[in-house]
């Protein structure tokens, strides 16, 4: 627990930030304050976020500026306040459902892909929801708090789903969610909330839900990543020997087909990053992307990098072992590269 | 002998309402023969699921609602859909999968609904709107406006977590929901006393959630439209969520394929003798003054709205695959 009472990532830096710089976390509280000041629809729903401020801290301050009209703390009840937020939507509304952890998600899951994703296609109902999903590991949460579970959404027809790596997209993709017409999945990487810093994004700002970003150019081979991978990516690339092209995905579902295709082609050998278990998250889809449509411009079998399919586990020597660092993207990137 | 029961005397439905109401039992009644009639000569694709028996929850429930409210309903409230505007064509169209039935035919049967109308289409996934509609209440509640939301829901969703957590939630916050519950016995081939141990569902609502409850006589048009329409109105004066559970007696299998043999022997043929809803209402209306060929010329407006819809909508045009993928979003990331 920090000073304030809330959880935190062990190990976070502490000490001031530099001048003008935000935390990850204070770039979504940041977008949530901006979003609630410009539109009445947009309201918060979930555990412990009005006065306790959410077990993360996120929405520390809010309810005080915008009253519990707004910030709602809701029963222990996932299933119910995600359905009453698409009924709410339905209504035109504009809520934002926090979910405590990104593993409770599986509470939720009926309402999300019978009826938040179904709707549109089959009615011409819009359902605007925006569920923002605390996710990953790095922080001994265990089986049941430390799990990235975008990988039960990815492929499912309607949802839209995002997973910021840096702290303006952490902004600007919360902004363009609750703009969306489309039920948005926002998964907020709990290891980055206070760990990753940068400019304060300017206000306003959106990051466009659906196309990738390349974070870093490069000739010789490709990093697709989202999430915690972007910065891990972008560290092992200073280590490597080679130049390394860091695809961002951002948008996770729907794909970014092209942007991913076209840094293949140009750089001939691709490492997917992701944190979520080998057989989930995203990279299924886009290892069997690059199989289908770029397999003639390969120099090295499409290589993949995420946990064994295991649930996290808690200890310190598993856990470590268990989730993506610097040093095992490196050594990822080493074996693509001399392949 | 036993003989119907005319609806009981309810003073404050009016003759415009009690003509309303039998119109849309009858609509409901003449259309669900017929789209079964329809089914059994391989003519509708997939299933046929009907409300026989339950006619008057739904007619009632569903005129109970004004103008700016919204409504779900579930698979035995054709009747609610007709009170919201929905054409006999647009749920023929919708039974036949055309192009221009209310879901484009992706979807079929009672699974339909009308965003124009505030009408949400049936999700098959049985609890799931009672958390919806108390969000869409909740909507109403934060922008002080005076709209109810109604879902309606049996014995089985009853026993779903979702309906558990909705109505809690309904409660916590106050909102202007009806919870409509059509206690019809069984759910699909399983007694009710097989879903729960106190069967009697006003009393949980009550008891559990502080939520006022009203039984009333589900076969009996006048008194739903009566009992709904008090707990609708306040809903909508800001005393909180409601909830009716209206008793009756589900007439048909679950769906065209199940002959129901699960029912006991004699139930439905008792059940309909004295309280078939549309023959209740229709001797309501006789002692109420009017001509048995009044009544019959009632019946034949409705076999002819029917009619026409069914013509209508067989000259829908059929979807085009190459649409299949329009519509997935409302905003598609790549377009």
């Amino acid at each position: 627990m920090s000073s304030t009472g809330h959880l935190e990532a062990p190990g976070a830096p502490a000490g001031d930030p530099a001048a003008g710089e935000v935390t990850y976390l204070e770039a979504i509280r940041a977008a949530l304050q901006d979003a609630m000041r410009e539109d009445d629809r947009v309201f918060l729903l979930g555990e412990d976020i009005g006065v306790f401020g959410g077990a993360f801290g996120v929405t520390a301050g809010l309810l005080d500026e915008f009253g519990e009209e707004r910030v709602i703390d809701t029963p222990i009840a996932e299933e119910g306040f995600v359905g009453a937020a698409i009924g709410a939507a339905w209504m035109g509304e504009r809520p934002v459902v926090e979910l405590q952890f990104a593993d409770f998600i599986a509470c939720a899951f009926d309402p999300i892909v019978t009826v938040a994703a179904k709707t549109h296609w089959r009615s011409g109902q819009a359902i605007p929801v925006t569920i923002r999903c605390p996710t990953g590991g790095g922080v001994r949460g265990g089986p049941f708090h430390a799990g990235s579970p975008e990988g039960w959404f990815v492929g499912t027809a309607g949802l839209k789903i995002v997973c910021p790596g840096t702290v303006e997209d952490a902004y600007g993709l919360l902004r363009a969610a609750i703009d969306d017409p489309d039920p948005v999945l926002y998964f907020e990487h709990k290891r980055l909330y206070r760990s990753l810093r940068g400019p304060a994004p300017a206000a306003g700002h959106r990051t466009p839900i659906g196309p990738a970003s390349v974070a870093r150019e490069g000739s010789d081979a490709t990093v697709v990543t989202y999430g915690s991978g972007v910065t891990q990516a972008l560290a092992a690339a200073e280590e490597v020997d080679g130049d390394v092209e860091v695809v961002d995905l951002r948008t996770i579902w729907p794909l970014d087909e092209a942007t991913i295709l076209a840094s293949v082609g140009k750089t001939s050998r691709v490492l997917v990053l992701q944190e979520a278990a080998r057989s989930t998250g995203a990279a299924g889809g886009i290892l069997s992307l690059i199989a289908r449509r770029s397999f003639e411009h390969l120099d090295a079998p499409p290589a993949l990098h995420a946990p064994p399919d295991t649930p996290v586990p808690f200890a310190p020597e598993l856990e470590d072992g268990y989730v993506p660092s610097v040093a095992s993207v490196v050594a990822a990137l080493d074996e693509l590269l001399t392949y | 002998m036993p003989t119907i029961e005319p609806c009981a005397q309810t003073a404050s439905v009016g003759r415009e309402d009690r003509l309303e109401l039998f119109r849309l039992v009858l609509l409901q009644r003449i259309f669900e023969e017929r789209v079964m009639a329809l089914y059994r000569q391989g003519r509708v694709p997939g299933s046929v699921y009907t409300g026989r028996g339950q006619e008057a929850v739904a007619a009632g429930a569903g005129l109970a609602l004004g103008p700016d409210d919204v409504v779900a309903p579930l698979n035995r409230e054709l009747a609610c859909h007709f009170a919201r505007g929905a054409t006999t064509a647009d749920v023929f169209r919708n039974f036949f999968g055309k192009a221009t039935s209310p879901t484009f035919g992706r979807d079929g049967n009672m699974h339909f609904g009308a965003p124009e109308r505030g009408v949400f289409p049936l999700v098959s996934m049985l609890g799931d709107l009672v958390p919806l509609v108390t969000g869409a209440a909740l909507a109403f509640k934060r922008r002080g406006e005076r709209r109810v939301a109604m879902t309606f829901l049996g014995e089985g969703a009853f026993s779903v977590g979702d309906t558990h957590e909705g109505l809690n939630l309904a409660a916590v916050w106050k909102v202007p929901a009806v919870f409509v519950i059509q206690a019809n016995r069984y759910s699909y081939s399983t007694p009710v006393a097989r879903q729960m141990v106190n069967t009697n569902i006003s009393e949980r609502i009550f008891g559990g959630w502080s939520i006022p409850a009203e039984r009333v006589d589900g076969t009996d048009a006048l008194a739903v439209l009566a009992t709904v329409r008090a707990a609708v109105e306040r809903a909508r004066d800001g005393h909180g969520p409601q909830a009716v559970e209206a008793l009756s007696v589900r007439m048909h299998g679950h769906a065209a394929h199940d002959d129901s043999r699960y029912v006991p022997a004699g139930m439905r043929e008792e059940f309909e003798e004295r309280f078939d809803p549309v023959r209740r209402l229709a001797a309501r209306l006789a002692l109420d003054g009017l001509e048995a060929g009044e009544i019959e010329a009632l019946r034949k407006a409705a076999a002819a709205e029917v009619a026409a819809g069914l013509a209508e909508a067989e000259q829908a045009p059929a979807p085009d695959p190459a649409t299949l993928e329009d519509g997935v979003y409302a905003a598609p990331p790549f377009a």
